[in-house]
């Protein structure tokens, strides 16, 4: 491959002795080849820019990484984002279903509350027997779920700028599309959101237990206006 | 130069290299985005329209913030996003005819970004997928055989520069281009100038395809002149890097999804392939996924199977025969995973993927056959040997290096 050091190398690589090599570019005028010269040198250097930055962003935080982390954003995102950690380090191990109640207003001026609807078994009944089940049930909520998660505390539920008030309006129009305006004839005047989280089963053969129990994460009542609605068809 | 250094030399500079390979790819995305795009046509207003739970006010303030490109976010109209709807599934299926593919390349990519940027929240690692190759896409030469610019150039070699319709269609781009950069239709300063921007990438696509044509013209003699020749080997390099873009993408997902998996304890415990197979987003037949995961076996085997593959993806490309050993290996997982997961365009868009690895001659085997059954069915037997030709780049066509001024 590379040319041996002569230094290391006792034997020197023997030229051939015929004729020297053919010129690698015969034909070629000079401008042409001064052309050639500076398109490869600049081909070769932005490939060489992309998959370094592309490899710095998808490896492990590191310190080349975080030395250059504002020149590698500044060329990945937004297009070249990329996140192939599927299923790792560990699968995830848990069904997350995301359920909402609703509070309404009565001509009475009562306001009866719903029980809770379970948004996410409606996508899993749409997913069921499908053998092509669409971006609507499989990712919308499920992502959108996910979105809030990590624009949101952990530990206090406290949004975060700046997707925390943008995930909880997707939320909320993700509810309101499926519910419409009224229920049970009253209009709907707050939403309340919980997930209920329920582990897999481990597998028999490794002494996990077979049953799971679930775990609910109640969000505060959000106030439902006719802005709520505006695009959603209902 | 050492011969190593000058063969490289030459294969950077003197050809388009893995023409197949991108005609694959081109044929596996085109068929992956235009088949995803049909699927979701009854929810297509949902997803990515007037209808959507993300509202044209959150993907405005969620692009204004990280300057993603989506032509969907220039007008809030209903019809706007209709027409661009349907106007990436005709592109689509331009593109996995070949029709035109240096253009229909750039503007699949353009089709790609604006739908997916409308709502990037409703996509998957399929989707990654897809955007990605259609960015790298549109700087290869991906319809050098198995498409109609290959048919017409065997069948209209006069046309080589692109006859009437070339022109027509460049122009139509052009004024296209001009109206999106000059009207103010583009928002969010989408195509504004700079060097590196979109509209360096747009404006320099189609004035290099202007000069490429004129240059056709100048020199209309028996041979093409110098510069078109420079400008043909300048666009072989450029193909040349966006293949290696492609392959090596193509190892990073293998990569980076193995060694994390590494990480794993379920990994290393081996039963980790159990939990996807119960999770109810990715489980559309619950019965098949529960027995695959019944016993510890198979889940065993498949589970460091997965890790062994895609560990190892990226150092035995190099060898010939292994490569091939975990191509179908990774292409029948892959299958496996559209079944039970429910993931098939996910599946079929890292098949397409992968198949920029597939042997030349085993494409070139494939494209033969497909050719023979085709005329077969069409007229009897194959008495004309033209359409197997399509198979192979046309020779006589190809550019003439100036040799011995």
């Amino acid at each position: 491959m590379a040319e041996h050091p002569t230094g290391t190398d006792p034997i020197p690589e023997p030229e051939p002795a015929a004729a020297p090599a053919p010129d690698p570019s015969p034909g070629w005028s000079l401008p042409s080849r001064l052309v050639l010269a500076a398109a490869a040198a600049v081909l070769i250097a932005a490939t060489a820019w992309h998959l370094g930055t592309v490899f710095l962003a998808i490896a492990p935080s590191n310190t080349l990484s975080q030395e250059y982390s504002s020149a590698i954003d500044a060329h990945v995102y937004p297009e070249f984002e990329q996140n192939w950690q599927l299923f790792a380090p560990n699968p995830l191990q848990d069904n997350i279903a995301v359920e909402v109640r609703v509070q309404t207003l009565a001509p009475d001026g009562a306001t009866p509350e719903s029980g809770w609807i379970d948004l996410t078994a409606q996508d899993i009944a749409a997913i069921h027997d499908n053998p092509v089940p669409s971006h609507v049930d499989q990712n919308l909520l499920r992502r959108a779920w996910d979105y809030y998660a990590s624009w949101h505390n952990q530990s206090d539920g406290t949004p975060i700028d700046p997707g925390g008030p943008m995930s909880q309006e997707y939320l909320e129009r993700i509810a309101l599309q499926r519910l419409g305006r009224d229920w049970q004839g009253n209009p709907i005047s707050e939403v309340q959101f919980r997930t209920a989280t329920t582990p897999v089963t481990g597998p028999a053969w490794t002494g996990a237990p077979s049953t799971a129990r679930t775990t609910y994460a109640l969000l505060d009542w959000w106030l439902v206006t006719g802005d709520d609605y505006q695009g959603l068809g209902r | 130069m050492t011969a190593t250094a000058r063969a490289a030399w030459a294969a950077f500079t003197e050809r388009a290299n893995a023409e197949y390979q991108a005609a694959v790819v081109r044929i596996g995305f085109a068929l992956c985005f235009g088949g995803f795009l049909l699927r979701e046509w009854p929810d297509r207003r949902v997803l990515y329209g007037d209808r959507s739970p993300w509202s044209f006010g959150l993907a405005q303030q969620m692009l204004a913030s990280n300057h993603a490109f989506s032509v969907l976010l220039w007008s809030d109209s209903r019809w706007w996003f209709e027409g661009v709807y349907t106007a990436s599934i005709v592109v689509s299926a331009l593109l996995l005819l070949g029709w035109r593919t240096r253009t229909t390349s750039v503007l699949f990519m353009v089709c790609v970004l604006s739908i997916q940027n409308r709502s990037v929240l409703v996509g998957d690692g399929g989707d990654n997928v897809v955007h990605l190759m259609a960015i790298y896409l549109a700087f290869t030469r991906c319809g050098r055989v198995w498409s109609l610019d290959a048919r017409r150039r065997l069948l209209h070699p006069e046309q080589a520069d692109g006859g009437r319709t070339g022109v027509a269609l460049w122009s139509a781009v052009g004024v296209l281009l001009a109206w999106a950069q000059f009207s103010g239709i583009a928002k969010l300063g989408m195509l504004a100038w700079g060097l590196y921007s979109w509209s360096t990438v747009f404006w320099g696509f189609w004035l290099l395809g202007g000069l490429w044509w004129l240059l056709g013209r100048r020199a209309e003699s028996v041979r093409p002149g110098e510069p078109r020749a420079l400008m043909d080997t300048l666009g072989d390099m450029l193909h040349n890097c966006a293949m290696l873009v492609i392959a090596v993408e193509v190892c990073f997902i293998y990569a980076t999804a193995g060694w994390y998996k590494i990480q794993g304890s379920l990994w290393q415990g081996g039963s980790a392939l159990y939990y996807p197979l119960h999770l109810d987003y990715f489980d559309p037949w619950p019965g098949l996924s529960h027995l695959l995961a019944s016993h510890p076996v198979p889940v065993f085997l498949i589970t460091y199977g997965t890790v062994m593959v895609q560990v190892s993806f990226p150092f035995l490309v190099f060898n010939r025969r292994i490569k091939n050993v975990l191509l179908v290996l990774m292409m029948i997982e892959h299958a496996a995973i559209a079944v039970t997961l429910g993931l098939p365009f996910f599946s079929l868009a890292m098949i397409s993927a992968d198949a920029v690895f597939l042997p030349t001659g085993f494409l070139q085997r494939v494209g033969a056959r497909l050719s023979r059954a085709n005329a077969a069915s069409r007229s009897g037997p194959p008495t004309s040997g033209a359409r197997q030709r399509l198979c192979r780049p046309p020779a006589e066509s190809r550019r003439v290096m100036p040799r011995g001024r």
